[in-house]
């Protein structure tokens, strides 16, 4: 908890959470606006299903890049002062280290999908769904979110503290949230291969065109859980796999 | 003394050449210990695996009697270290990057602001340490190292970047920190001045391999001098003096010889005058310690 205490610290002056919240509000407000635009066109879309699969649409183009974004400032710091060296005689264990930059990454993270969550209700609320707020339904919306974030950031961490220059390391977020976006119009054996595509891949509502309409399908729970499960062991492997590299390279 | 660092056949290589090879050093308690060398000669590979930073081809390393490799953690809560360029985080502020390793260190507030008071940079806790000078922010790296009074320090290279003035404060900081603070110091340059100033003893490394151990007084006992002769006439003078059994040799308008005794100097003046060749000088060159250093790493080396 110390580790982390100090990265938290150690971001002051970076504006990182105003970042993170400024891009949160530029994806949430594109959202509103086409979801207002589309419920003005067809009414029949103003259901929770129609917002919850814009705003998974819409995360896999902007979280990919702001995960790249969140991460490369935490790991940048290091690069730039040449702290690493520092702190590795300063008695801290490299894993320590990692694993409290991953642990804040997620932390800061993990704000966006809250607030994304408490902002679909808000909408919702504020339009007059006719549905009471699917608290479920939100629920699984959030842990979809948050397991993609978490695998998302242990790969960014782990190019972000090998690659010093951070331009390779944004550039790979934003090919993450081109492929994020379109990860829904690749064959389903090359998708699952990406781990930006399960923003929208574990995303409770799914979207369907059937006569040139569009259906909000909601997905079964139980089918979600394996892919779920196969995408955290993902993250733990991407996660071991960088921390190994990263504290066994010399200084 | 006690033994701080000992190094047993230290030796690092890269690809096929080695950085460092076989160095055996040795720093005892309470000294400052100058680890001398050209440019990349081996001095920050060997410090580096002194603090576990590098992992050695072969060799051990014993820092306070202990082997790194089982107790790198312990030993290293008790020694401090600047290693090349200073390390900071430029968005911070000077006070909050000490903060960073205060909290790291686990000392109290008071260490804080006695070494940012030792290091003169009381007065700018509050900028930003990207906005600090080179030298300042060598001070602080300076600061963050001495923060816990460590039993040892390793400064690699601590005046870079500095004034005059400012290298002569880090200078006679230096040099107290063994008798305010019983620390023993290890400090290495590429500069001669710099360790004759303040070291008690010297390691002196070339490409790799230690060239030289021992006390500063040792390393000053290695200036022989020189006896420098002129006459009228060099040519016969080298002639004679060569049959009678000494090893002249031309410099310019001079014979030299080394190692002479004053008897042997007398002998030979005396030589030359009854062979009627007129001796016009005879001076003694004393070696500095830059010619010394300099034979021992070889002079097409820059320093």
């Amino acid at each position: 908890m110390g580790m982390i205490s100090l990265e938290l610290y150690k971001l002051r002056r970076k504006h990182l959470f105003l970042t993170v919240i400024l891009f949160l509000f530029v994806e949430i407000g594109w959202a509103f606006i086409a979801t207002s635009m589309s419920i003005a066109r067809n009414p029949d879309n103003a259901g929770w299903e129609a917002l919850i699969a814009m705003l998974s649409s819409m995360n896999g183009l902007f979280l990919p890049v702001l995960v790249a974004v969140c991460v490369s400032r935490i790991c940048d710091m290091e690069h730039k002062g040449n702290t690493w060296k520092m702190l590795l005689t300063l008695s801290v264990r490299p894993g320590a280290l990692y694993s409290a930059k991953y642990a804040s990454a997620c932390f800061i993270m993990f704000v966006p999908c809250v607030l994304q969550v408490l902002a679909i209700a808000t909408y919702g609320i504020i339009n007059g769904f006719g549905q009471p707020v699917p608290i479920f339904l939100l629920f699984r919306f959030l842990a979809g979110i948050v397991i993609t974030n978490m695998t998302v950031t242990a790969f960014q961490q782990w190019v972000s503290m090998t690659v010093k220059n951070q331009a390779f390391a944004l550039a790979l977020g934003m090919i993450g949230g081109f492929t994020g976006m379109a990860a829904d119009l690749f064959p389903e054996g090359i998708r699952r291969i990406f781990v930006w595509s399960y923003y929208t891949g574990l995303s409770p509502v799914t979207q369907s065109y059937t006569s040139e309409n569009i259906q909000f399908i909601i997905r079964d729970a139980g089918s979600l859980l394996p892919v779920m499960l196969v995408l955290i062991a993902a993250g733990i492997g991407i996660y071991l796999a960088g921390c190994v590299h990263v504290t066994r390279q010399e200084v | 003394m006690n033994e701080i660092i000992s190094t047993y056949n230290l030796s690092k290589r890269y690809g096929s050449t080695y950085r460092v090879n076989n160095v055996n050093l040795s720093v005892c308690e309470g000294e400052i210990y100058g680890f001398l060398g050209p440019n990349g000669a081996g001095k920050t590979t060997t410090l580096k695996m002194i603090l576990g930073l590098t992992r050695p081809t072969g060799g051990k390393v014993t820092v306070f009697g202990k082997d790194l490799n089982e107790n790198r953690y312990l030993v290293l809560s008790q020694t401090g270290s600047l290693i090349e360029s200073p390390s900071y985080y430029g968005h911070l502020t000077g006070l909050e990057n000490m903060r960073i390793v205060q909290k790291l260190r686990d000392v109290p507030d008071k260490n804080v602001e006695e070494a940012m008071k030792i290091v003169r940079l009381e007065n700018h806790k509050d900028k930003k340490v990207s906005q600090y000078s080179l030298g300042m922010k060598q001070r602080l790296g300076i600061a963050m190292a001495i923060l816990s009074f460590p039993k040892l320090l390793i400064l690699d290279e601590p005046t870079n970047g500095l004034d005059p003035a400012g290298i002569g404060e880090i200078r006679e900081l230096i040099k107290s920190l063994p008798r305010r603070y019983e620390m023993t110091v290890v400090i290495s340059s590429h500069l001669l001045s710099e360790i004759e100033q303040t070291a008690t003893s010297v390691g002196i490394i070339n490409d790799g391999i230690m060239m030289f151990q021992g006390s500063m007084e040792s390393l000053k006992n290695k200036k022989h001098p020189t006896i420098m002769i002129k006459t009228r006439n060099n040519k016969l003078a080298h002639e004679m003096l060569f049959n009678s059994g000494y090893l002249p040799t031309q410099r310019e308008d001079f014979l030299a010889f080394e190692n002479l005794t004053d008897e042997k100097v007398a002998q030979l003046n005396r030589i030359l005058v009854e062979n009627g060749i007129d001796v016009i000088r005879i001076e003694e060159h004393k070696k500095n310690l830059e010619s010394i250093f300099l034979d021992l790493t070889g002079k097409e080396r820059s320093l």
